[in-house]
């Protein structure tokens, strides 16, 4: 099954909306891990300055172990730095007892540093904790080498992180609006671009299955533009087409005609034939109307020779009658190609062994079904040498028929055999000739019927028209 | 940061001489020798010394009222203040009762505030406001503030009730620790660095008036009885009488100006008068009964 596949006007502004995807993606990316870099730079480099300038006042105070002071200096430089928020700060002394911390209610002084800290210790001095929205620094202090305790400070970063959100909401707000408004502009702009081909599209697809209409002027694009050169070479396309289409049918006609015309040179000897034996019955009747044997012998040829004609007549009426009427096809339509082909046959000295096995009438109409036979026929005549063989072998009932030409010619060319089994029925004759085959496989194609090549059991080619009647419940009941 | 002062030892020869000068002169030329240099008036953290408005003022009216200029100097600690003034580096001081009733020998009173028309204040035992504490017992194995190892209210009263029930505040408190400053007492117990702490009533009442949020964070379980105010105090040595007698006359006039009388506002006083040495007996007694369990 072949897959559907969205149009232009959709896929181009998918396309455009996934590239601004992947670009909102990539730049969105580098944005923040820029913005998570320079903020982090910046807490780093502001949480030194608060611990430098922390460490050098409490240092003494730290070594007497004085809480007081470690508390009140601690309390104080709380809002002295601006731009960092610490939430609390302590001190611990050599030994990891807290002597002080800026909010002693939580880290009561002389206890361990609680496991909160502990569990969060940054190994380099400095650590993020997202989900608490809380930085971790740590200082470790000493005096002239040796360890008088570290300081911990813990830094309300959550306006960080709300800057954080912030931005990346602005980012997507922002690459989605961008990528809505392209993809939009897109979708207009390819809409625009193709619409000279979606007209085109829409006549040719209409073109396929029934008839090529030219576009009309009003759906014209303004003269100089490319689809402007489009339209006109299709409309010319359409154009020639039709001409062709006209051309074909006037070539079928004069083929008819010409066909006709041989046709009808052979009825014209067909009925000359028995002229002579007619003038001589008569000139029997005038002569010896008297006696009652040679006046019965002579009016049976009369009649015999008249009714000659006459089915001869008949027959080409039969065929070539313009408008004729519907009939289903039955023995005498075979009888009536065989007497029409007959001179024909004659005259090149073939032999024609008929072979008619069909004893009522098919439900297909006469007229295309003889016309097709015929042309078989003429054209196997035509491709047979002088003295050859013809076959003609028919065979039907309520379910079908099927009819066989086979000559002893030399088969039949590729291009003819292209003519009647191609896939698709050609609109035109073939240029090289070939207007009786393609007049054969119009006609089998008007009747739903089919049309196989076979290497002849005569030496040349054989041709099977086949045809399916029966209704399908029939079918079934057959079955049944 | 720590204040810088001019470098005091030429100023203690120069005083040296004025003193021996003063024995052979006359009183009358009192003023006139005391201009040599500036009248130097100490202060302790007793006082609220962290309002510098205040302190500008109180020098701009002891200027005026001495009649020449008058050095303020403060130092973190009362023993400091107290070494200064005994041994006459300071022409008065504003001390509290215990420094004086242990120096009472080689101290003079020159005037003793009187707040809310008395001469006396107390001292407090302070807790955080939702601590759950009735008195001195809910206080044993608390991280203590005291004010300063030489304050009355802020140590002396707390380690003599304690001697009183046969212990000391070593054995009594967990810890103790000295904030030298009565407001820095009343911010360790409301920060919860401590537990309790000893504290100058008076400070404390002037605080709630000032500072209400703060005080608002500490309650008070235990009051002392009324004690004799902290003075202000001269050495008693006759060299250095003229001088802080200038001192001492503008300190007792001070509610008679209008400058005067703002300074006082600001300090909650109503102003400064003379009382006897008795005044501070109960303080000396507390003295004894805890040298005595020490």
């Amino acid at each position: 099954m072949r897959r559907l596949r969205p149009p232009i006007t959709v896929t181009v502004p998918m396309l455009v909306a996934g590239l601004m995807v992947f670009v909102g993606f990539v730049v969105s990316e580098r944005v923040m891990s820029r913005l998570v870099e320079s903020q982090e730079r910046n807490l780093a480099q502001l949480s030194e300055a608060y611990l430098d300038g922390l460490s050098a006042s409490i240092l003494p105070y730290m070594m007497r172990g004085d809480i007081w002071e470690v508390f009140d200096a601690l309390d104080r430089a709380r809002n002295l730095y601006e731009g960092l928020r610490p939430t609390e700060t302590v001190a611990v002394d050599a030994n990891g007892l807290v002597i002080a911390a800026s909010d002693p209610r939580r880290t009561p002084s002389r206890e361990p540093l609680p496991d909160s800290y502990r569990s969060r210790l940054p190994e380099d001095g400095f650590a993020i904790d997202a989900d608490s929205g809380e930085a971790l620094l740590r200082r470790p202090l000493d005096y002239l080498g040796a360890p008088v305790g570290a300081l911990h400070a813990v830094v309300d970063i959550r306006h960080l992180l709300e800057e954080r959100r912030e931005v990346v909401t602005t980012l997507i707000i922002t690459n989605a609006a961008l990528t809505i408004a392209l993809a939009a502009i897109g979708y207009l702009a390819v809409r625009r671009m193709v619409q000279p081909t979606r007209i085109l599209t829409e006549h040719l697809t209409s073109g396929a299955t029934g008839r090529a209409e030219p576009i009309p002027d009003a759906k014209m694009p303004p003269p100089g533009s490319e689809a402007h050169r489009l339209y006109t070479a299709y409309n010319t396309l359409v154009m020639a087409e039709r001409e062709r289409e006209a051309l074909s049918r006037t070539l079928a006609e004069e083929e008819r005609l010409a066909s006709l015309g041989r046709l009808s040179a052979g009825m014209a000897h067909e009925i000359n034939n028995p002229l002579g034996g007619l003038f001589n019955a008569l000139a029997t009747l005038k002569r010896h109307g008297a006696s009652p044997g040679a006046r019965e012998t002579a009016i049976s040829l009369l009649e015999r020779g008249l009714i000659g004609i006459r089915d001869v007549v008949a027959a080409a009426l039969e065929t070539y009658r313009p408008k004729r009427a519907e009939r289903p096809f039955g023995p005498s339509d075979l009888e009536d190609i065989r007497l029409l082909v007959g001179p024909e046959v004659r005259r090149r000295r073939l032999s024609l062994a008929w072979s008619n096995a069909l004893d009522d009438n098919i439900a297909l109409s006469n007229a295309p079904l003889r016309q097709a036979v015929l042309n078989l026929l003429l054209n196997a005549c035509a491709a047979t040498p002088e003295g050859g063989a013809l076959a003609l072998a028919a065979e039907g009932d309520a379910q079908g028929l099927s009819i066989e030409v086979a000559d002893s010619g030399g088969g039949l060319s590729e291009e003819a055999a292209r003519v009647l089994t191609a896939r698709r029925t050609a609109l035109a004759p073939p240029a090289a000739g070939g207007l009786g085959l393609w007049m054969v496989r119009s006609a089998v194609d008007e009747l739903g019927g089919r049309i196989e090549i076979a290497r002849g059991r005569l030496g040349g080619a054989a041709i099977r028209l086949s045809f399916i009647t029966a209704a399908k419940e029939e079918r079934v009941d057959a079955v049944a | 940061m720590r204040r810088t002062f001019p470098s005091q030892t030429p100023i203690v020869r120069r005083r040296f001489l004025t003193g021996a000068a003063a024995v052979l002169t006359l009183a009358a030329t009192r003023r006139a020798r005391a201009a040599e240099s500036p009248l130097r008036l100490g202060l302790t953290p007793v006082f609220l010394i962290n309002d510098l408005q205040l302190l500008s003022e109180l020098k701009g009216y002891l200027n005026r009222a001495c009649g020449q200029p008058v050095e303020l100097v403060l130092r973190r600690t009362y023993q400091e203040i107290t070494a200064l003034l005994v041994s006459q580096r300071l022409d008065a001081a504003w001390i509290c009762g215990y420094p004086f009733v242990q120096f009472e020998d080689r101290l003079r009173l020159l005037a003793v505030p009187v707040w809310r028309e008395r001469t006396l204040y107390q001292a407090y035992l302070i807790v955080s406001a939702e601590r759950q504490a009735q008195g001195l017992q809910d206080l044993a194995g608390d991280l203590h503030a005291f004010s300063d190892p030489d304050s009355n209210s802020g140590c002396l009263v707390t380690r003599a009730l304690l001697a009183e029930k046969g212990t000391t505040a070593e054995r009594f408190f967990h810890k103790t620790i000295f904030t030298y400053g009565h407001r820095n007492v009343i911010r360790a117990v409301a920060a919860g660095l401590t537990q309790s702490g000893s504290v100058d009533g008076y400070v404390l009442e002037v605080i709630r008036e000032v500072e209400p949020e703060l005080a608002s964070q500490v309650k008070i379980v235990w009051r002392s009885e009324w004690l004799g105010f902290p003075p202000i105090a001269a050495s008693s040595a006759p060299a250095s009488r003229d001088r802080s007698d200038l001192l001492g006359d503008a300190l007792l006039a001070m509610h008679e100006d209008p400058q005067g009388r703002e300074v006082l506002a600001t300090l909650r006083l109503d102003r400064f008068t003379l009382r006897p040495n008795s005044l501070y007996e109960p303080i000396a007694a507390k003295v004894a009964l805890v040298e005595q369990r020490a």
